[in-house]
């Protein structure tokens, strides 16, 4: 088999298997069912895209025309960009932790080139794909409408997406030798949530900044206009100039070309390493032991793996850096009206109650051993108790400074973030134990791609938790009305039908974990 | 003394049944194999008795305790290990026994000494303080056995404990549980490795579509097929094609 057809073969299994992933829902219909699906939500991004497509294109006619399309462009291209990289420097690191079929791949007798070319093409297609998907149709409708250069979204996305990814490779594989390929998934992944937010985070620091600093930071970057030239290549390609365009791809494809053919060797290795890494050390001299009681064995065995999970807490960290913006806008509200409690306690609370969620969703639904603890004889209540206690503990660690410095600036702030913070925080866990499903504990993250009913009932609690908390703070029985949103919202979600234990046990699954 | 398993008239479906019917006794101190093709219900009928599966009707006692009414009773005296073992990859070997022995309410000394002395005898004292991740599957199987074994249970079901190990090891789990059985610990075991089964069981049942289609020792067993100088593999595939 020639390369080209090898390259050819991987993408399609690559896009095949991430389209499955996007229509996992859908897979009990039978295919024409499926399309059926597919052709009426895309139809349907399209008929909401026509009036936003109607409202552009009168935009793009006003006074001000080209530079509100700069600017539009310039904001998608600020957004889309660092995702691009950062989505497949994750991957990269997954893929070298995991390793998935790399053994297989390697064990064949295909080119290392190509498996490296067709993954790291796909990992761009895949990092500019949901984006494709949402603006898609807005370009389509705007094409429609008498814009067709709108439809140059395309081939910038693909520019993007095939750039981005050369560069996540390169990044990955960086990290991955000069830090080795343990600590280096850790550091990649914060790295690459740091570079996907960073368009949002570099706005508000930008704006927090003091007048006289920011203006100093316009002039230099004012004063090279030969990188700021290179900077807005992709902006202007996506605005239909044909010449910026071509050139985009051309850079990209050269920077993909240069990537998979300069990186195939260290790709391997880097797996090679990932795969011979030695184990890590268990307990350090004097650590704490297990005790004789279900209860502190329990918890002690939650705190030490999510201790032991640098990846995980790595994650954990990364909620609250995405929680962040949001205190920066309130703060900056806040600082108006003078009152800092309100700014930053519904931040605080919001970032609480996620945190709880999540410990909560890994200390029960991502045990790694579940049917082995449903054997150890306790009731499953017992058992539950002690994982929810297990996890109020992180919690507890990780507020305890943000509320110590918001009680230094408003006193009323932190204790309204402290109460509220503790009903967000069970009314998470409680969610998740109402609602619970076995996963791997490292797709915490991604849990919301379990259940949509339950991401949202979630980030349902999260508002009212935020709306209960601001309004707390500012001292209106106002504050009222959320909360009893929230007690609502939770005697609809809790369980009425048999228990989840049993439901599970009703199947072959090799997870299911019956408590009796 | 009352059996250390007393199945009565056990009974699961999944839509169509699992287990139909099953009746099954073993002794304090009886090596007990239960063989039976693919699908057979062993592990189902394992699961039940583990407390993992609720059962559609029938009696599980252990030791006299009913194990559907008072399942954590019943727990408190049985082990269960699964096919694939159930580790936590972030803890050592020794922290893995201690949380083991933790949930089952061992003194933490009694549990130091109990964990040292089964990681020695599996050969495992030399990665005791590595965490389970780089653990091969052979060495995971240990690791689980010993977890299945630091409470001192009074049964033992073990689910196809033998996959994964290499011909040593095979030989010292197999010498390890039957001191445990000398002991007085009745052990369950499921396994394909019919030599297993014939060279250690004191008693075997062929499980076959979800009931006992045959139970006695091996020459029991050879005689009930009426073939002079079978094998238990030969005894086997004629039991289970009939009941087929």
């Amino acid at each position: 088999m020639n390369a080209l057809n090898v390259f050819g073969r991987l993408v399609a299994l690559d896009l095949t298997l991430s389209g499955r992933g996007l229509t996992d829902a859908l897979r009990d219909k039978p295919p024409l069912v499926r399309a059926g699906y597919i052709v009426v939500f895309l139809l349907a991004l399209h008929a909401v895209a026509w009036p936003f497509g109607l409202f552009l294109g009168s935009r793009e006619a006003g006074p001000n025309g080209a530079a509100f399309l700069v600017a539009a462009a310039r904001a998608g291209v600020m957004f889309v960009l660092p995702w691009a990289i950062a989505s497949p420097m994750s991957a990269v690191s997954r893929l070298l932790a995991q390793r998935g079929d790399l053994d297989l791949l390697f064990a064949s007798p295909v080119s290392a080139h190509a498996v490296l070319a067709a993954r790291v093409f796909a990992l761009g297609i895949e990092a500019v794909g949901a984006t494709a998907i949402l603006l898609g149709p807005l370009a389509d409708v705007l094409a429609f409408q008498g814009r067709p250069h709108w439809l140059c979204l395309y081939p910038t996305l693909l520019g993007a997406g095939i750039f981005g990814a050369s560069l996540g490779l390169a990044l990955a594989l960086a990290l991955a030798f000069g830090l080795g390929p343990r600590r280096a998934r850790v550091v990649t992944q914060v790295g690459a949530a740091i570079i996907g937010a960073s368009a949002v985070l570099t706005a508000q620091a930008i704006a927090l900044m003091p007048a006289g600093a920011r203006d100093d930071l316009y002039a230099t970057m004012q004063s090279a206009p030969a990188a700021a030239a290179a900077l807005r290549l992709p902006e202007r390609a996506a605005i239909g100039e044909p010449a910026a365009l071509a050139l985009w791809l051309v850079v990209a494809l050269a920077v993909y070309a240069l990537a998979t053919l300069t990186l195939s060797g260290a790709f391997a290795r880097a797996a090679l390493l990932s795969a011979g890494a030695p184990a890590a050390q268990g307990r350090a001299k004097g650590a704490a032991r297990f005790s004789a009681s279900l209860g502190a064995a329990l918890r002690r065995k939650e705190q030490r793996l999510l201790w032991r999970d640098p990846w995980l807490l790595s994650q954990m960290g990364l909620q609250a850096l995405y929680s962040l913006p949001i205190g920066f806008i309130l703060w900056r509200n806040g600082g108006v009206t003078g009152q800092a409690g309100v700014a930053f306690a519904p931040t605080l609370v919001v970032i609480a109650g996620q945190l709880a969620a999540s410990l909560a969703w890994i200390a029960l639904c991502g045990e790694e051993a579940p049917d082995f603890i449903a054997t150890a004889p306790a009731t499953r209540g017992a058992i539950e108790r002690a994982k929810l206690a297990a996890i109020s503990a992180p919690v507890a660690v990780v507020m305890a400074a943000p509320l110590g410095l918001l009680a230094l600036i408003s006193p009323r702030g932190a204790a309204v973030a402290l109460v509220c913070g503790i009903g967000a925080c069970v009314s998470g866990a409680l969610l998740m134990l109402w609602r619970q499903a076995p996963a791997r504990r490292g797709l915490v993250l991604r849990r919301h791609s379990q259940s949509k009913v339950v991401a949202v009932i979630e980030h349902w609690l999260s508002f009212c938790w935020a709306a209960t908390t601001g309004l707390a703070a500012l001292g209106t029985f106002l504050c009222l009305a959320p909360l009893a949103i929230v007690a609502i919202t939770l005697w609809l979600a809790r369980p009425r039908a048999k228990p989840v234990a049993d439901l599970r046990s009703a199947s072959f699954s090799p997870n299911s974990s019956a408590i009796s | 003394m009352p059996p250390a398993l007393e199945i009565r008239s056990l009974r699961k479906s999944f839509g169509k049944p699992a287990v139909d019917g099953l009746d099954l006794t073993v002794a304090p101190g009886e090596f007990y194999a239960l063989l039976g093709p693919n699908g057979a219900g062993k592990t189902t009928t394992l699961r039940m008795i583990a407390g993992l599966l609720p059962a559609d009707a029938g009696e599980i006692r252990v030791f006299g305790v009913d194990a559907r009414r008072h399942p954590v009773e019943a727990k408190r005296l049985i082990a269960w290990l699964p096919d694939e073992p159930q580790l936590y990859d972030k803890l050592d070997p020794l922290e893995y026994l201690e949380f083991v022995a933790g949930l089952w309410g061992v003194a933490p000394e009694k549990a130091r000494a109990n964990a040292e002395r089964l990681l020695v005898e599996l050969g495992l004292h030399d990665v005791r303080r590595q965490r389970c991740e780089g653990f091969s599957k052979g060495m995971r199987q240990k690791v689980a056995l010993a977890g299945a074994l630091i409470h001192d249970p009074k049964l033992l079901m073990l689910d196809e404990p033998l996959t994964g190990l290499d011909a040593g090891s095979a030989r010292l789990v197999k010498d390890i549980l039957a001191a445990r059985a000398k002991a007085g610990a009745a052990i369950v075991l499921t396994t394909h490795i019919l030599e297993v089964a014939e060279r250690i069981a004191d008693r075997i049942g062929i499980l076959a579509r979800g009931k006992l289609v045959a139970e006695g020792t091996f020459d029991e067993l050879r005689a009930a097929g009426g073939r002079a100088g079978a094998t238990l593999e030969d005894v086997f595939l004629d039991l289970t094609a009939r009941a087929a």
